[in-house]
């Protein structure tokens, strides 16, 4: 081979790798246009992923802040409610664990031993009372035939309570288990005084 | 609320189970709340199973362990089991007979309900219609829930239903109205930890507020676990019909309540039905579940989803067979999808809701909705076929729109049904996955849409 067939075969080769990397270098340079482009979107895409997962973490947050802050202020509201409630309750009992044993309370002995006779289906019953009310239960007695008090004393506030004579049935008629009882619709009652309405 | 106190009886002739037989009784009646008292003064509730000849059966809710004939008083207190209700009742934690579990005091309350509720007048009730959105894709796009449904989820010993419960506990909203909206959440016979799950997990998503708990756990005595569910809805049907509220009911787990329903039925001696079930485990399951609904004039709505986890996977077991007698389709947890690490692992081809059709489309999540969701669920389905299939010839063996199915289940199990515990996703969202998958096929094989929603929403080539 000449050397002027060999330069041309040398500068054909060159000018073919000239063209290769140039058309490599377009291409990459389209190519980076093109993943430039797409990851534009790719990113406008990510970045409102990103914002609205944001927003969502954001409102989960805030839900959890207010929601337990709302609890924990209406159970601190609770409590004093309660204590508020108690407070009533053991100043009500006081009163009326001092109050006279009158005529109107002779009455009211007469109208639980007749509640409490009527409940049980029978008179023959054995009644239990504390050692304050004996008297007026002993004197009210005389309106139930075949009633008897007994000799032991129970401790309440007040009020009766009567069991067969056979032992097999009892009836709780004393002010305590009335209280008891009715708490509940007391304690509603007492609640709507301080303004706490349902 | 009465106001006289009952006669106490000290005459016990038996103790049996969870029975207690008194003698000499006059004047019970049947349901009538019973307080029984120890040698020690301890006391606790029950009420009248039967009544005649003298002797009335008290069932004993806290259980007859230490209790003895001689000593033991019954008391009937004349007046049925009552729950005490409230707006205040909301954001409280309550045990399984409805007391407080929290440390707070009782509720003040407003009103005192018998726990067995009223049934519903059928004429009164009105159709349901209206969508709720529980933020898991699977149930709200394919399985939809609507206010007034009872829709129950099938489970199995050890899944993970309860994860499930709670996430729809704390994401459940009704869409498009600012109707307040409330959850109660009964837990029956669950382990303290799966309790106090629920607890926390409502507690710590902001959640509790417009929730109230009912928590009977393992531990506690399994007679309570008759009450615990009734308790629950006596104080959802308040809040629904009373105040207004749309109110979901979420009730685990009902097998154990069966359970306690055949413990009773055993010690009563009763002739067994299938699988030691007394035979009216259909009538009783049906006072409980038919409390859901809407009333005509009414603001509010009962929708309740009762979890039941099926002894050994078993779908024909009496419990799982008798509810879906009585619910408005199911929702099945499969145990391969879980075992697969899928969360939440539901088989929609075993699922469905009955009232689907009623609370999807324009007006309520959108029109496309029925048309994507069916066409999912075939797709779905094929690619089961596919994949059973390729098990046999082996995937090389499959053609071209074979593997496109195949894709299809798998986009579908990984996109779509899996789902973080926390993951609380919108209608549009999950309407959004859906088309997605949907664009996996060439568009010849979309057969269930119309023309027009595949061109508005079709992402494929």
């Amino acid at each position: 081979m000449t050397n002027s067939s060999l330069e041309k075969t040398i500068d054909k080769i060159l000018d073919q790798t000239e063209q290769d990397i140039l058309s490599n270098l377009d291409g990459a340079l389209s190519d980076s246009h093109q993943i430039l482009d797409n990851s534009v979107t790719k990113l406008e895409d990510e970045y409102d992923k990103i914002v609205a997962d944001g927003r969502k973490e954001a409102d989960k947050l805030e839900k959890q802040i207010v929601g337990s802050s709302d609890i924990e202020a209406r159970n601190k509201q609770l409590l004093a409610l309660e204590d508020a409630v108690d407070r009533v309750f053991t100043q009500a009992l006081e009163q009326i664990s001092n109050s006279d044993r009158n005529g109107d309370y002779a009455n009211l002995i007469k109208s639980l031993l007749d509640e409490s006779t009527k409940v049980l289906g029978t008179s023959e019953v054995i009644v239990f009372t504390n050692s304050k009310d004996r008297d007026v239960v002993q004197s009210t007695l005389g309106n139930f035939a075949g009633s008897e008090l007994s000799s032991e004393t129970i401790d309440c506030i007040g009020g009766v309570k009567i069991q067969s004579k056979d032992g097999a049935m009892k009836f709780d008629n004393t002010i305590d288990a009335k209280i008891d009882r009715l708490k509940p619709l007391i304690r509603k009652e007492i609640a709507s005084k301080f303004g706490v309405k349902e | 609320m009465t106001t006289e106190g009952g006669v106490q009886y000290s005459k016990i002739a038996e103790i049996k189970g969870p029975l207690v037989v008194v003698d000499d009784v006059d004047n019970a009646a049947f349901d009538e709340l019973v307080e029984v008292e120890t040698n020690e003064g301890e006391r606790r509730l029950g009420k009248v199973l039967e009544v005649g000849n003298g002797k009335a059966i008290v069932q004993v809710f806290e259980g007859t362990t230490g209790l003895s004939i001689s000593g033991t008083n019954a008391k009937f207190v004349g007046k049925v089991m009552e729950m005490p209700v409230s707006k205040e009742v909301l954001g409280r934690v309550f045990d399984g007979l409805g007391r407080p579990k929290d440390g707070l005091p009782d509720p003040i309350a407003d009103q005192f309900i018998d726990i067995n509720g009223e049934p519903m007048n059928p004429e009164q009730r009105e159709y349901p219609k209206d969508f709720i959105q529980t933020g898991v894709s699977v149930i709200d796009g394919l399985i939809t829930l609507v206010r007034g449904q009872k829709l129950p989820i099938f489970s199995g010993s050890g899944m993970s239903h309860n994860l499930l419960a709670a996430q729809i506990a704390r994401q459940a909203s009704v869409v498009g109205t600012n109707d307040d909206f409330a959850v109660v959440f009964a837990a029956i016979g669950v382990q303290y930890s799966e309790a106090e799950y629920f607890r926390k997990s409502l507690e710590e998503s902001g959640a509790l507020k417009r929730s109230v708990l009912f928590l009977n756990t393992a531990d506690d005595p399994a007679i309570e676990r008759i009450i615990t569910p009734r308790v629950a809805l006596t104080v959802a049907e308040y809040l629904a019909f009373e105040l207004g509220m749309h109110v979901l009911v979420i009730l685990t787990d009902m097998t154990n309540y069966a359970e306690a329903l055949r413990e009773i039925s055993a010690a009563r001696e009763e002739v067994p039905g299938r699988k030691g079930y007394p035979g009216y485990l259909y009538t009783d399951l049906s006072t409980l579940y038919e409390r859901a609904g809407k009333l005509n004039g009414k603001k509010g709505s009962v929708t309740q989803v009762p979890i039941l986890s099926m002894p050994s996977d078993d779908i024909t077991h009496p419990i799982p067979d008798l509810t879906g007698y009585i619910t408005e389709g199911q929702v099945v947890v499969g145990r391969d999808l879980f075992r697969q690490g899928v969360y939440p692992p539901i088989n929609i081809l075993m699922s469905l809701s009955r009232l689907m059709k009623d609370g999807i489309g324009e007006g309520s999540t959108r029109d496309d909705h029925a048309e994507v969701a069916n066409q999912v669920y075939d797709a779905y389905s094929r690619a089961q076929e596919v994949r059973a299939l390729a098990g046999i010839v082996g995937k090389a063996g499959l053609t071209e729109i074979d593997l496109k199915y195949m894709d299809v289940g798998d986009v579908f199990e990984k996109e779509f049904l899996s789902q973080a515990t926390d993951e609380n996703r919108t209608i549009e969202e999950t309407l959004a996955i859906l088309w997605k998958i949907v664009s996996k096929l060439p568009k010849n094989e979309i057969t269930k849409i119309k023309d027009k929603h595949v061109e508005k929403y079709y992402q494929g080539e």
